[in-house]
């Protein structure tokens, strides 16, 4: 066990904070700054918060002796990313009321508030809790929002796999009341014994923890990039039971050859409800016990699958849950796309898959994205569900209701926007970055979209607008938008400059490589329109762009 | 005089001392002397049988005149002179009829006004009906030369007295801010006016004006000229306020924490040439004003005040012109289109019923113990509208458009009653806006000289993000100790306002077990409505836990008040 060496602060943290206490009261109690105590930061993301602050304001507050302006960032759990309409209009008024007023759909199929000021997190949680939402474990090391193949189409028993995220959820939730108690006024818990924890003990888990389930044969939740990724196995409409992969995890750390991006690995076949969730469950006591919680670097399961060994790490599985695990059934993936414009499912209900650039729900000029969702969300009509590459289905709708539905997308310009987009910019992505991302260090979602609209006139220029390549960045090497499993991945190193990822495949199996480093835009856009031009001359019929750069060699497999 | 160890104490205490730390030792001393003088001579009940007999009354604002007043009581009595020493708010209006030696000690505040305690007093003489005939008065009148009304209210009250039918006993004294010699000087007249055998009644005088060149170096005053290091404008963007720090270095500076400087603003260039303009007036062509050849550029931008017109001024324009004006809010270059001069004459004569560029005054926000050689001050640019037309404070604009680098000119005002307590006393500070300033001023010293009292800070203003004065030095002192309490109360930043004295009724139980130690309180800040609800406030509190009556609680805050331990700077 790693726990010989000394451990790191954050564990201790953890150990001490009476159950992600800790003394965030008195936090929000000191009047005379915006922040939290350096502990409490820590601990709070356990109830899904980040303290941030705008690194654009920075110097000019320092000048004007004011602090640095510091807000929180909120995160919603939404196992599977599904809303009704009345809590999407919920979330609309918060967000106007307490935060930013922008809404953003995140690349794990939740929504993310941001700039809250420390007086607003406490009425912000309550007026989600009248909605029925919370934000309970979605950062911290701890099980994160669970993820699931969003779109109804999927498969005729969608739902049934769907339920999984919830129930995977409820089961790896904290036993700690803190948040009701620190938050809702909940009456203070006497003998914490009634909130112990057989899962997370007071340690909690060494690092973050992610959770996937995948219908094939598409790969929108980017099942292999998660801790544990769920393969739904669906035999003539039955779901059986899931594939399991473990050990997905993409983030690397410049100059840290130990860490590396690296895609789960599949070690078995559970039949039923039972047996995988008991599964699951004991995959995270494992790395609960055995993950390294001196180094935080290395201390994701992927490590741990690495230094066990896989087949240590499926016996000692096998061991605490009592059954061996069957072989794993035979999946394909052929895609890993958000089906925009309109899509009827098997129930004969009809969904609308919207494209939010960057998952950024505001309104723009020309383009009122969120006054149309509003008024959508006031008929009723429509559920909304949140995609891994951060878009929006306006799900559920019966037939009936269609025509009203598609009058108010008209009327804003939102059909336009979605279905008069080039397919690089429907299949690209970027993390949040700058101002608020701490770790940025450089642009990524406000940067992205201009640069999609320059590479667009190179996919012109070689007639290669009908190719869908994946394009994502992000502005630190951490991979929130997942650019490693893009076909054109940019990793920001500095500001303006990114490092140039290339061979990835179209369905999220295989992980790219760095192909040039700290380009500035220039060079990135001289680089793409020699690797365009060479591809469209030279590919193979159906080749896609990812699979070309490995025959190329551009990058090794 | 000392006894020995009361000297090798003395020693002890100024072996270690630094410059400055002497220096305001020194200071305390001077302080400490005038109160006990002060307490000693109110409570001296005059005896009943000795011919000679004087009434000192006083009016006073800041306490100078109520200093003097004392000094001279205290002389009057070395010379077996029956002085009784009064405050004009204490005085028996009966008594005037009954008085027939009657000194006044009067300064002037606001714009030529007598100081608010002496307001009923001044009223008082001014309804007629009843006469004083038996009256012998002198007045001797504080006052400030850099203000265009030197001494307004001393002139006033001197006059009207003599119309009552009092007799003078001398012409009037009216004494710059340098005051002690004038005044003793006249004071030995005096008694010995009244009191050497051959007693001779003076033929009333007309007080002399005295010659003021608006904005040139006042008679008995230091103006610095100073240059601006840093300028700051301390509220974040979106906020509804601008409040300018400004950073200003001038050579051999001297000033205290707790005192203000005062500046006289120029107007705005821009109004000063429309001006021009509209008269057709070339920058370089002079006139004549008070007896000296001057551009009206230089007078128009340095002299008058052409921007707030009280309607006194605007009436006077109107005879000028001849016309009937029924505005009563216009500025110069607003009567001049509506109402225009004819010809040149008749300009020159409309500049003569301007009255000249008052000073205005801003509370320091540094300590010469920290920033010697360097004075800071916290401008809020006055913001008003007149007929929905957004308008900004004369003095208060020049500031906030000031560089670095540019030159100022200012005076020091000092302000006695306000100063810090011994360094092991503690304090509590109420300033919320501009009110900082002082408390920044205090801070800084009382860190500087490393005070062992304890520092309670009760800050306010409109938003957190936006609006929190020296933000960061303030938590800086909080994490030193410096502060050892500090509470903020921002109005906007929720449904319910929420102000200072709520944050003080909200840590009532303890700033009263303060009070009841011994506690030093301040009160800086805009003087309507904040300081008379803090003072409320402080009422409340006091009676609620003290668990006294709200009679019990008033007597309470008097002895406080009596006691020194409560000192205000409003404005
Ligand atoms: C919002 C989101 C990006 C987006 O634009 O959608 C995001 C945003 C942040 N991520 Fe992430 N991550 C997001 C998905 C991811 C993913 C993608 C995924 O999970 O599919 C990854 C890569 C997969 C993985 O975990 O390996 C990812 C790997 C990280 C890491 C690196 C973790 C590691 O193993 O080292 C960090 C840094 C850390 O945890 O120390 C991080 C940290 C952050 C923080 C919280 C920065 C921080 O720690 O202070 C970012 C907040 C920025 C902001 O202002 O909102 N985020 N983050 C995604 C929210 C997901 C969610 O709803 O929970
Ligand atoms: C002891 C003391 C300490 C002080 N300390 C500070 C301090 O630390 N910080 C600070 O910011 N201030 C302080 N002040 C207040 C400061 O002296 C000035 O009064 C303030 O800056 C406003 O002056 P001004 O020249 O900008 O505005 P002025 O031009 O004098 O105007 C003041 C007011 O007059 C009215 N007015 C002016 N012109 C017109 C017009 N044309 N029509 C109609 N109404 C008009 C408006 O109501 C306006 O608000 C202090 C005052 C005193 C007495
Ligand atoms: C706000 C303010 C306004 C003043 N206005 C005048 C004035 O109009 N005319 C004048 O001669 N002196 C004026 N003075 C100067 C005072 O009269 C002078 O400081 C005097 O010494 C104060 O005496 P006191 O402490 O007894 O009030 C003013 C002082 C202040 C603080
Ligand atoms: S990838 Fe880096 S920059 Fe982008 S959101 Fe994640 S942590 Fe921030």
């Amino acid at each position: 066990m790693a726990t010989q060496n000394k451990l790191s602060t954050i564990e201790t943290i953890k150990t001490a904070s009476r159950g992600l206490r800790g003394s965030i009261v008195e936090s929000l109690d000191d009047e005379i700054t915006g922040a939290i105590r350096e502990d409490d930061q820590a601990v709070i993301k356990f109830h899904g918060m980040y303290q941030q602050d705008d690194r654009d304001r920075r110097e000019e507050r320092a000048e004007k002796k004011l602090d640095r302006l510091y807000t929180f960032m909120i995160r919603l759990r939404l196992p599977g990313g599904f809303v009704t309409p009345l809590q999407w209009i919920a979330t609309q008024h918060i967000a106007g009321e307490h935060a930013t007023g922008i809404i953003k759909i995140t690349s794990r199929q939740t929504l993310q508030l941001h700039g809250l000021i420390k007086s607003r997190i406490k009425p912000t949680i309550q007026a989600f809790n009248a909605a029925k939402l919370d934000s309970i474990a979605t950062c911290g090391d701890i099980n994160r929002n669970v993820l699931c193949s969003s779109h109804p189409n999927e498969s005729p028993i969608h739902k049934e796999v769907f339920a999984y995220a919830d129930k995977i959820s409820e089961l790896l939730m904290p036993k700690t009341k803190a948040y009701y108690e620190i938050w809702l006024d909940g009456e203070k818990i006497v003998d914490r014994k009634e909130e112990e924890d057989p899962l997370y003990q007071d340690r909690y888990m060494p690092r973050k923890f992610k959770i996937a389930i995948a219908i094939p044969p598409n790969n929108d939740v980017d099942v292999f990039a998660n801790d544990i990724g769920l393969i739904a196995v669906i035999e003539n409409n039955q779901l059986i039971g899931f594939n399991i992969s473990i050990g997905g995890g993409l983030a690397t750390t410049h100059g840290n050859p130990d860490t590396y991006a690296r895609l789960g690995t599949v070690i078995g076949f559970t039949k039923g409800e039972e047996n995988t969730l008991k599964a699951v469950y004991e995959i995270l006591t494992i790395q609960r016990d055995y993950g390294n919680r001196s180094d935080r670097k290395l201390s994701r399961l992927k490590y741990t699958v690495d230094k066990l060994g896989v087949e240590t790490y499926k016996t000692e599985l096998e061991k605490r849950i009592g059954f061996k695990l069957e072989p794993a059934k035979t999946y394909t993936f052929k895609t890993r796309v958000d089906h925009f414009g309109w899509q009827a499912d098997a129930n004969g209900l009809n969904n609308y898959t919207i494209l939010v650039e960057n998952g950024r729900v505001t309104d723009e000029a020309g383009l009122p994205l969120k006054t149309a969702l509003l008024e959508i969300a006031k008929t009723g009509v429509a559920n909304f569900r949140f995609t891994c590459t951060q878009n929006l289905i306006l799900s559920d709708i019966a037939t009936e209701n269609k025509a009203v539905v598609q009058e108010i997308l008209e009327r804003f310009g939102i059909i336009k926007h979605t279905e008069g987009s080039s397919n690089i910019r429907k299949n690209a992505m970027a993390c949040v970055a700058l101002p608020t991302c701490p770790l940025a260090l450089a642009e990524a979602q406000r940067y992205l979209p201009s640069l999609i609209t320059k590479i667009e006139g190179i996919v012109e220029k070689y007639e290669l607008t009908e190719e869908g390549m994946v394009i994502r960045m992000t502005g630190c090497p951490n991979g929130c938008a997942r650019p490693y499993l893009a076909e054109i991945g940019f990793v920001g190193t500095a500001p303006g400059k990114y490092n140039l990822h290339l061979g990835g495949d179209r369905q999220g199996e295989r992980l790219n490589k760095v192909y040039k480093e700290n380009l500035d835009e220039l060079a990135i856009l001289d680089t793409i329109d020699l690797l365009f031009k060479d591809y469209s001359s030279e590919r193979m019929k159906e080749e896609t762009f990812g699979d070309y750069s490995i025959r190329k060699n551009w990058v090794s497999a | 005089m000392l006894t020995k160890e009361k000297q090798l104490q003395v020693q002890a205490l100024v072996k270690e001392a630094t410059k400055e730390e002497l220096a305001w030792i020194n200071g305390y001393l001077m302080g400490l002397i005038g109160d006990s003088l002060t307490a000693v001579e109110e409570n001296a009940t005059p005896l009943a049988t000795v011919a000679k007999k004087i009434t000192i009354a006083y009016g006073t604002e800041t306490g100078n005149s109520k200093k003097l007043a004392t000094e001279l009581a205290s002389k009057a009595k070395k010379k077996m002179i029956i002085a009784k020493l009064v405050s004009l708010d204490q005085y028996r209006f009966a008594d005037l009829q009954k008085e027939t030696n009657f000194l006044t000690i009067i300064s002037t505040q606001g714009e030529g006004e007598p100081p608010p305690a002496a307001k009923k007093f001044y009223d008082h003489i001014h309804q007629n009906g009843f006469k004083l005939d038996k009256l012998n008065f002198g007045v001797l009148a504080l006052g400030d030369t850099s203000y265009p009304l030197f001494c307004k209210a001393g002139e006033d009250v001197d006059q009207q007295l003599e119309k009552l039918g009092g007799k003078r006993i001398l012409p009037i004294q009216k004494c710059d801010v340098e005051y002690d010699e004038d005044a003793d000087k006249w004071f030995d007249e005096v008694l010995d006016q009244l009191f050497s055998s051959k007693q001779t009644t003076v033929a009333p005088v007309i007080a002399i004006p005295v010659k003021y060149n608006a904005g040139t170096k006042p008679a008995g005053k230091t103006i610095y000229e100073g240059t601006v290091l840093s300028h700051i404008n301390l509220n974040d963007r979106g906020s509804n306020k601008e409040t300018w720090h400004l950073e200003i270095a001038a050579e051999n500076l001297t000033y205290e924490a707790g005192d203000s400087i005062g500046i006289l603003p120029k107007n705005d260039p821009e109004t000063v040439n429309a001006i021009l303009a509209l008269v057709s007036l070339s920058a370089s062509d002079h006139t004549a004003y008070k007896n000296e050849q001057i551009s009206f550029l230089d007078l128009l931008t340095n002299k008058l005040n052409i921007a707030n017109l009280s309607e006194k001024v605007i009436q006077r324009y109107a005879t000028v012109v001849d016309a009937t004006i029924a505005e009563t809010k216009l500025d110069l270059l607003g009567l001049l289109q509506r109402y225009p001069t004819k010809g040149i004459e008749q300009f020159e004569a409309a500049l003569q019923v301007l009255i000249a560029q008052s000073p205005r005054l801003y509370t320091v926000s540094s300590s010469p113990v920290s920033q010697e050689s360097e004075v800071h001050i916290t401008v809020a640019r006055d913001i008003f509208y007149v007929e929905q037309e957004k308008k900004y404070g004369r003095c208060s604009d020049f500031l906030s458009k000031l560089q670095t680098n540019e030159s100022i000119s200012f005076f020091v005002q000092k302000n006695k009653r306000f100063k810090l307590p011994e360094t092991d006393k503690d304090i509590i500070m109420i300033g919320p806006g501009t009110g900082i300033a002082a408390f920044r001023s205090f801070l800084l010293e009382r860190d500087a000289l490393g005070a062992t009292g304890k520092n309670w800070l009760f800050f306010g203003e409109q938003h957190f993000e936006s609006d929190f004065l020296y933000q960061t030095e303030i938590q800086n002192w909080h994490a030193t100790g410096v502060l050892t309490k500090v509470q903020v109360a921002f109005s906007r930043d929720q449904q319910e306002k929420i102000y200072v004295q709520h944050k003080m009724l909200e840590h009532g139980a303890e700033l009263f077990e303060w009070l009841d130690a011994g506690a030093y309180v301040y009160i800086c800040g805009k003087k309507d409505p904040m300081s008379t609800d803090v003072e409320n406030c402080l009422l409340e509190i006091i009676e609620l836990h003290g668990n006294k009556t709200s009679e019990e609680a008033k007597t309470y805050f008097e002895n406080i008040k009596a006691a020194h331990r409560y000192h205000k700077d409003v404005y």
